[in-house]
């Protein structure tokens, strides 16, 4: 291959597939920045005044972050798949008042708070058999998310989209949803995009509400963080019909979102990995406009918002997501822009001031500035830290697998099951 | 199982990777030092051991951090930042030299080579000084006992309570003692004199242990063992005798020196001069220390043959225009004048003599009741300071020699005429047949094993000047000293501050090695390939040497073991009472005596 890599022929189609980006895409979609500049540069860019090193907070407060990581074939037998994930859950205590900043909390304390070790291992499974697949998921849904009462479950998200109109699940009936309540009874009703169901949308599905479950478990525990970090953005996937989410995690988003602003938890989710139109260029704005190295954030709206949205994503559906905020930040002029998103209804109710943009602008650059403040750790510099160190703890690396899958092996053959290989199929012929 | 884990030292850190020789071990971020020995407690197969790992490389890990330069650099570039959470994750990656394992067996600990692994993952110990001595005491019983104490076991910079010993008779095998310049070499040479005297002490106090004691010839080349190199000397530890203790051990005589009356009145007390009589020399001595052409050995032979022991006062004597040098003998006038020139050097020695009294006698009388003699060369000169130790060390070793090859007194009579010049033997014989005697003086009395004599230390100083390959092709009396001293119990201790120059015989025989901190790497690099141990990988511990700190190795140890060699003073402090005879100590001398 790396011979075919080298020539000049394929350099010709780069070059030609760079070229048709460029006319089609380019073109266009500076004309629909051109008409954001004034406006990003104005109103909805602004720089972050860092917290200084060397000064305590009047009041030192945790943070804490969960990410987590999986596979969706830890073991194949068949057309059953064996899920294998990991979530982690770290906490921090900015601790400036004993100078020891973003000292972890105890490993024994954070895992007797948390009911649960660290990092955390779970199993699942799956069949590809019609229906099948959709049953066993939704069991493994219910049984992985803490929250059992489906009424609870979802309705948060209803009482959020209504913006509060609708109270109680009874209330339901009687809504735009009223069609819909009676397939919101049971987990698997929830599962509206079954013909979609592959191994890896399953996978996702089981990992996201994984990830949310321990989030979950830090809201309902003893620790009390000001903040709770997520890896990923707060985008729910809607069912185009029904308009609520077309899988449960979506709900539980919702419910933990609901549930943070119940404990005056601050419920972010951030993602380095994002689609956010012109980022680079937002980023070459921000450097011209505060200079080199400069730590800024950037509002991207949605159409509730003063202003309405912005033209670069006016066609792309998730962003803004529904019922969040994302902004894209950066801290460090190493790395391109991230992107974070805030619960919608928190941030109406503590950032947003109605027709008051300075005093709205004051509480963006407070949160702002806290949100640097815990992105300064020199590994992963411009990176919130318990994220990047949750985020280091949860991952499986290719040899964790391989022993994982090692110990599979093993446990069936314990059990006096059939031996079966637990490496990938592609391996059979060393590929 | 009598070991308490907890006894080890400190739990420091987990072994990670490697082989039976060298090992990798993560451990906590502390104050590590290279040369520091760990334990790693292993229960592999239900086998319990403790394996001795000794620290010869140091690198910070950071645990979590993939790119410690980029960390660096965005701790330097960003002034704000910080590191959450870093001090657990700090650690420090210790490489190192598996020396051996230690294993129960039959109550008793027993040391072994390096031939096996730790078990996965081992918890890996740092000795504590006042906590693992005991521990560590007992597991290296093996590795570290005997009756001469050289120094306390070194783990890093710190000293643990584990005295370090040599086995009196691993003595007669030889000892190299290796250092440069201001390594601690003088100070190690009064704690050997201590511990020889220390040992015949206990000798002498436990009459009914079987042990023999040792006499040692100690070069003095500065004059600093009996006065001392600071405060107190072997003269402290003469007068913290009581008389009894004294006269037991030390005898009448103790210092030996070239002009007596130059020295302080305390000490001369125990002093003699040196003075060795022309007719006490033989050919070999001189064939010895210096190079002589065939023509020129043939000539001595010949005038030995002639003159005997008078030999080097006929050669001395001869005119360069007479008739022995042009005559029948056909000795060319340039041989007599070129050994006349080499012989030249005792003539003008003043303890070189052609006639009066002789020191020889004494020396070997000393030699042979298990005394000490520290020997003042610093005014001599080079070629009178190697002429006299050979000729101690080949007297004492042709006179054991001829005991070991007489099956009576008789015999060993006829012997030592053969060997010996006649004046000095006539002088000596009957002392020398007490010594050696079985039982009863007649001639038909049995001869001792040379085993059971007193060991005999003769100590070579500068010794890349007569023990170099040139001198050691000839008739050295080294050489075969080197090869059959064992059998007499007569061994060599060659000090030197180089290693690379010595001869091969030499070091090829040298059993035991204390190799303090080296000049160069040259001396680094011979030091480690002619170690009786392999102790390859210890370069960078040569280099980090301390004075006074030392690794010993010896062919009958599997161990390497590093040493730390205490002052002498502090040592003399802490055991002067211990040369005043108990009551009760002095009870049983007399009943012994």
């Amino acid at each position: 291959m790396l011979e075919r890599i080298l020539t000049d022929d394929f350099r010709s189609k780069l070059k030609l597939t760079f070229r048709d980006i460029e006319d089609q895409q380019d073109r266009s979609d500076e004309k629909e920045f051109a008409k954001d500049e004034v406006r990003i540069r104005e109103e909805l860019l602004d720089t972050v005044t860092p917290h200084a090193s060397d000064v305590a907070l009047d009041e030192d407060y945790l943070l804490a972050a969960v990410d987590g990581s999986g596979s969706g074939d830890l073991m194949t037998l068949d057309d059953v798949r064996v899920h294998l994930l990991s979530t982690s859950t770290v906490v921090l205590d900015t601790n400036t008042q004993a100078g020891d900043l973003f000292r972890p909390l105890d490993r024994a304390v954070l895992e007797d708070a948390l009911g649960r070790t660290q990092p955390f291992l779970d199993c699942h499974w799956h069949s590809g058999v019609r229906g099948d697949a959709r049953t066993k998921m939704a069991d493994s849904l219910a049984e992985i998310y803490p929250l059992k009462d489906l009424g609870a479950l979802v309705l948060p998200f209803f009482r959020d989209i209504t913006k509060r109109q609708l109270k109680s699940m009874s209330e339901l009936s009687g809504s735009s949803y009223g069609a819909y309540a009676s397939s919101l009874g049971t987990m698997e009703s929830l599962i509206t995009r079954e013909q979609m169901l592959t191994n890896p949308a399953v996978h996702d599905e089981l990992r996201t509400a994984s990830e949310y479950a321990a989030a979950r478990i830090v809201l309902t525990s003893n620790i009390h963080p000001k903040y709770l970090l997520l890896d990923g953005a707060m985008s729910i996937f809607m069912h185009q019909a029904r308009q609520y989410p077309s899988m449960p995690s979506g709900f539980m988003l919702r419910e933990l979102c609901s549930l943070a602003r119940e404990k005056h938890v601050i419920l972010c989710a951030v993602s380095k990995n994002h689609t956010i139109p012109f980022a680079h260029r937002i980023a070459k704005m921000a450097q011209e406009t505060f200079g080199e190295g400069s730590k800024w954030f950037c509002l991207l709206p949605g159409s509730e918002d003063p202003g309405g949205g912005l033209y670069i994503y006016q066609d792309r559906t998730y962003i803004p997501p529904r019922l969040a905020v994302p902004y894209l930040f950066s801290f460090s002029m190493e790395n391109r822009p991230s992107r974070i998103d805030f619960d919608r209804v928190w941030w109406l109710e503590n950032v947003f001031v109605q027709d008051d943009p300075s005093k709205t602008r004051e509480n963006e650059k407070a949160l702002f500035q806290e949100i640097e403040f815990m992105s300064r750790d020199a590994r992963w510099y411009g990176y919130p830290v318990a994220l990047a160190q949750a985020h280091e703890e949860c991952k499986l690396s290719y040899e964790d697998l391989r022993l994982a899958r090692e110990v599979a092996s093993d446990v069936r053959h314990e059990l006096g099951l059939d031996p079966r290989r637990t490496t990938p199929y592609r391996e059979d012929f060393n590929l | 199982m009598t070991l308490e884990i907890r006894n080890l030292g400190e739990l420091y850190g987990k072994v990670s990777v490697g082989d039976q020789t060298s090992l990798g071990i993560m451990g906590n971020n502390r104050d590590v030092s290279v040369g520091e020995i760990f334990m790693i407690y292993s229960h592999r197969d239900g086998h319990e051991r403790v394996f001795f790992f000794r620290v010869l490389a140091l690198q910070n890990y950071l645990r979590q951090v993939d790119d410690m330069a980029r960390v660096a650099g965005t701790l330097m570039v960003e002034g704000d930042a910080y590191l959450s959470g870093i001090q657990r994750n700090m650690l420090l990656q210790v490489g190192g030299k598996m020396l051996g394992y230690a294993e129960l067996k039959d109550g008793k600990w027993e040391f072994r080579s390096p031939r096996r692994l730790p078990d996965h993952l081992a918890d890996v110990y740092r000795p504590v000084p006042n906590v693992s001595d005991d521990t560590v005491r007992r597991m290296l019983a093996s590795q570290t006992g005997g009756e001469v104490f050289i120094g306390n076991l070194q783990a890093g910079e710190a000293t643990l309570d584990v005295p370090v010993n040599i086995p009196s008779d691993k003595l007669p095998m030889h000892m190299g003692i290796f250092g440069s310049t201001g390594s601690g070499k003088s100070n190690l040479m009064m704690v050997l004199i201590k511990s020889i005297l220390d040992s015949n002490l206990e000798v002498i106090r436990n009459p009914n242990e079987k042990r023999t004691r040792i006499s040692a010839f100690c070069i003095d080349p500065h004059d600093e063992f009996a006065k001392g190199v600071t405060k107190c000397g072997i003269q402290n530890i003469v007068e913290a005798m009581d008389q009894d203790t004294r006269t037991a051990v030390i005898g009448d005589f103790y210092y030996l020196t070239t002009h007596l009356k130059a020295t302080p009145r305390e000490i001369q007390r125990y002093g003699r001069e040196i003075r060795i009589l022309w007719e006490e020399i033989l050919p070999h001595d001189l064939y010895t220390i210096m190079d002589f052409t065939p023509q020129m050995v043939s000539f001595i032979d010949s005038q030995y043959a002639t003159n005997r022991e008078n030999w080097m006062s006929a050669i001395m004597d001869m005119k360069e225009d007479s008739e022995d040098t042009q005559g029948a003998q056909g000795v060319p006038r340039g041989t007599l004048n070129a050994v006349q020139r080499r012989l030249r050097f005792i003539e003008r020695s003043p303890i070189f003599i052609q006639s009066g009294s002789s020191i020889l006698s004494d020396v070997f009388v000393a030699m042979e009741t298990g005394r000490v003699l520290v020997v003042n060369t610093s005014l001599m000169s080079d070629t009178e300071q190697f002429l006299l130790t050979t000729v101690i060390a080949r007297t004492v070793s042709d006179l054991r020699r001829a005991a070991k090859s007489s099956g009576t007194l008789g015999d060993f009579e006829s012997q030592g005429a053969i060997r010996l010049p006649g004046p000095f033997f006539n002088r000596i014989k009957a002392k020398a047949k007490s010594f050696y005697s079985a039982g009863g003086q007649s001639d038909e009395s049995g001869v001792r094993d040379p085993r059971d004599m007193p060991v005999i230390l003769v100590t070579v100083e500068e010794a890349p000047s007569i023990l170099n390959p040139e001198l050691m092709r000839g008739q050295s009396v080294f050489k075969d000293l080197s090869r059959q001293g064992r059998k007499f119990n007569i061994g060599l201790i060659v000090v030197s501050q180089q290693v690379s120059v010595l001869d091969n015989v030499i070091l090829s025989q040298m059993n035991t090695e204390i190799n303090l901190r080296l000049g160069n790497e040259r001396e680094i690099q011979a030091c480690i390939e002619n170690a009786s141990v392999n102790i390859s990988g210890f370069e960078d511990e040569f280099r980090v040497m301390a004075r006074g700190e030392a690794i010993l190795t010896a062919s009958y140890r599997e161990l390497p073991l590093p040493v730390r060699i205490p002052l002498f003073d502090t040592l003399f402090e802490r055991d002067k009472s211990r040369y005043k005879a108990s009551k009760s100590t002095r009870a049983s001398e007399k009943h012994t005596f």
